[in-house]
């Protein structure tokens, strides 16, 4: 199945499933100055979603939205940012993922392999699907009104936060940190660490699959998504990051996207830590006009 | 940015019940009363030519099963000394396979609450902070911290494993939690502990917006009545009241742009460390995220090792 076909059957999937949202106050998390949301919809696959989404009190009219994308783990909790004072925040899940695994559970190590040789069946993929839903939902609940829509993500949030920039122009900006090179040539470099690693385990167990891998992973294009991001996207990497965002990738995917500021920094999977973080929460206030 | 200053003026209004002592022997007795069924799987796909490794599992307190990555190094006959790997508030139990061509196990556990073992203890992230909270007897990390001194017996019931050169390691709540397992059990011969969480919980909880402290806030602000019952019952989990008894060397990292667990918090457990301590501070890092850590946490505990076995064979 080539990329283009993988994608418009995804979506074709997408639309066909009732989104079925619903969003309850949680009382206990909400803060003095925003509410926190508990969300539930539906995604395609018959997989139910959660996020945690929070709006703060005491605006009027459309509010800026951030998305923060899941990391390559099970738990994806509230987090806080500051921009929470003054933009709605969404932190989503992936199927799998805690609160989302009602009808798959993911196993870490173990769910980026899990179907890989398989073609459509590698739930990697139901994963990519999951985030455009994340901005269906977003849109489709009703107690704020949305204005721009930014995304943030690390790890596999940056990835799939770059494949949802490239589907939905409704995205105004992406801050991508160490995104993981799935659908990549680099992913299978040998001597990755985890989470990466996982794919060389994977290899070495089952040396006769590696052509099937190599197919299933020509699903997801990331430089073919990157050159149709059209929102300026702040991209960061460790120079020295041999598990998640191989330096090769990470400037190979610089140099495809339209709009990059790329930043790399001495460090490994943690890219520019709290340096960077800095600087991100200042671009994405700036991109989100609440600077 | 803190600096070493704000760091030595902080002071916690943290003190250590008169039972302290008490309660945890308790704890401990309760444990030893309980199976410990140790297992191990092996999981070949996860191993290579440097180690083998195992799916361990155990029974701790409640008779909760816990899981743990579980890896031995694939050449050598041993004993083979070991680390005893914690794991942070909400990220999964690191498989640590670097050890091995170095002729070190490793035991990454996954305590209570955490996949896989939270069959039957599962109060979610956010959630594990609070839950329980109404008392020592009930609180989460009674168990959690029980977890991981069930890790040393596991340990301690392998026969390719050196009793005497049993180390811990780990960042976030699982600094924490290697401050809290090297008090309790003397078999640990050292540890690093990096942005160590559950320190200082009362000033911890106000110095910053941030989960998982700020758990603690949502539960007072929705039960303002019980604040002092929490905090009586968080003195009991305090990692300032664990550090006194740890004998053992241990070192703490900290990022003094900590945002998560503050810098000021992570120095007050150090500075009551009862044995030999080394303090590392990160200047502009944030939390889990200096990137010279992981490189000085593997070199203190390869130096630590290296040198208990040069000790070990002169005596």
């Amino acid at each position: 199945m080539t990329s283009a076909a993988f994608w418009e059957r995804a979506e074709a999937q997408l639309a066909e499933t009732p989104l079925d949202l619903s969003v309850s106050r949680d009382s206990f998390y909400s803060q003095p100055e925003w509410d926190v949301y508990q969300v539930n919809y539906n995604t395609s696959g018959g997989h139910r979603l959660f996020a945690w989404l929070s709006v703060p009190k005491g605006t009027d009219g459309p509010l800026p939205a951030l998305i923060r994308l899941p990391d390559y783990a099970s738990v994806h909790d509230i987090i806080y940012t500051p921009l929470r004072h003054r933009a709605v925040v969404m932190n989503a899940t992936h199927r799998g993922q805690r609160n989302s695994d009602g009808t798959y559970r993911a196993s870490y190590p173990g769910l980026l392999t899990d179907g890989i040789a398989d073609g459509e069946s590698w739930v990697m993929l139901g994963a990519y699907a999951d985030a455009l839903r994340a901005v269906d939902a977003l849109l489709g609940q009703d107690i704020a009104e949305i204005g721009a829509v930014a995304l943030w993500g690390a790890g596999l949030g940056a990835s799939l936060g770059l494949s949802l920039a490239s589907r939905r122009g409704r995205v105004s900006a992406v801050a991508a940190d160490t995104p993981m090179p799935l659908g990549h040539h680099s992913a299978v470099e040998p001597g990755l660490g985890y989470p990466l690693g996982e794919i060389s385990d994977f290899l070495r167990a089952n040396l006769g699959r590696v052509d099937d891998v190599e197919r299933t992973f020509g699903i997801l294009d990331p430089l073919g998504d990157a050159a149709r991001v059209s929102a300026p996207v702040l991209l960061s990497a460790g120079r020295f990051d041999r598990g998640t965002c191989p330096l090769s990738f990470a400037e190979e995917l610089a140099g495809a996207l339209p709009d990059c500021d790329l930043r790399l920094y001495d460090g490994a999977a943690e890219g520019g830590g709290h340096i960077h973080a800095v600087a991100r929460a200042a671009w994405l206030a700036d991109r989100l006009g609440i600077a | 940015m803190a600096t070493k200053e704000d760091l030595e003026a902080f002071v916690t209004s943290v003190t250590c019940p008169d039972d302290f002592d008490e309660f945890w022997s308790q704890t401990l007795t309760s444990l030893a009363g309980e199976p410990l069924e140790p297992s191990v799987t092996p999981d070949p796909l996860r191993s290579n030519d440097d180690v083998n490794v195992y799916h361990a599992t155990y029974r701790s307190l409640g008779g909760v099963e816990i899981f743990g990555w579980y890896s031995v190094p694939a050449i050598g006959e041993g004993p083979f000394p070991a680390i005893l790997v914690l794991p942070g508030y909400k990220s999964e139990p690191a498989l640590r396979r670097d050890w091995g061509r170095k002729g070190v196990a490793v035991l990454s556990v996954a305590v209570r609450g955490k996949l896989p073992s939270s069959s039957s203890f599962n109060p979610g992230y956010p959630g594990l902070l609070t839950s329980g909270i109404e008392s020592r007897d009930t609180y989460s990390y009674r168990g959690v911290i029980s977890d991981c001194s069930r890790g040393v017996d596991f340990l301690l019931s392998r026969p390719e494993i050196d009793p005497e050169r049993i180390y811990a390691s780990g960042s976030s709540q699982g600094g924490g939690l290697t401050l809290a397992t090297a008090g309790l059990r003397p078999e640990i011969k050292g540890g690093v502990s990096g942005y160590p969480f559950i320190c200082c919980f009362p000033e911890s909880m106000k110095m910053l917006r941030s989960y998982p402290y700020d758990e603690l806030s949502c539960y007072l602000r929705t039960y303002p009545e019980r604040e002092a019952q929490m905090l009586e019952t968080l003195s009991y989990f305090d990692g300032v009241n664990f550090a006194p008894r740890i004998k053992c060397p241990m070192v703490v990292g900290i990022a003094l742009e900590d945002e998560v667990c503050p810098p000021e918090t992570s120095y007050a457990a150090y500075d009551r460390l009862g044995g030999e301590r080394e303090l590392w501070l990160f200047p502009d890092s944030g939390h889990g995220n200096a990137h010279d850590y992981p490189r000085q946490e593997t070199a203190w505990l390869e130096q630590r090792i290296s040198a208990s076995k040069a000790e070990a064979v002169a005596s």
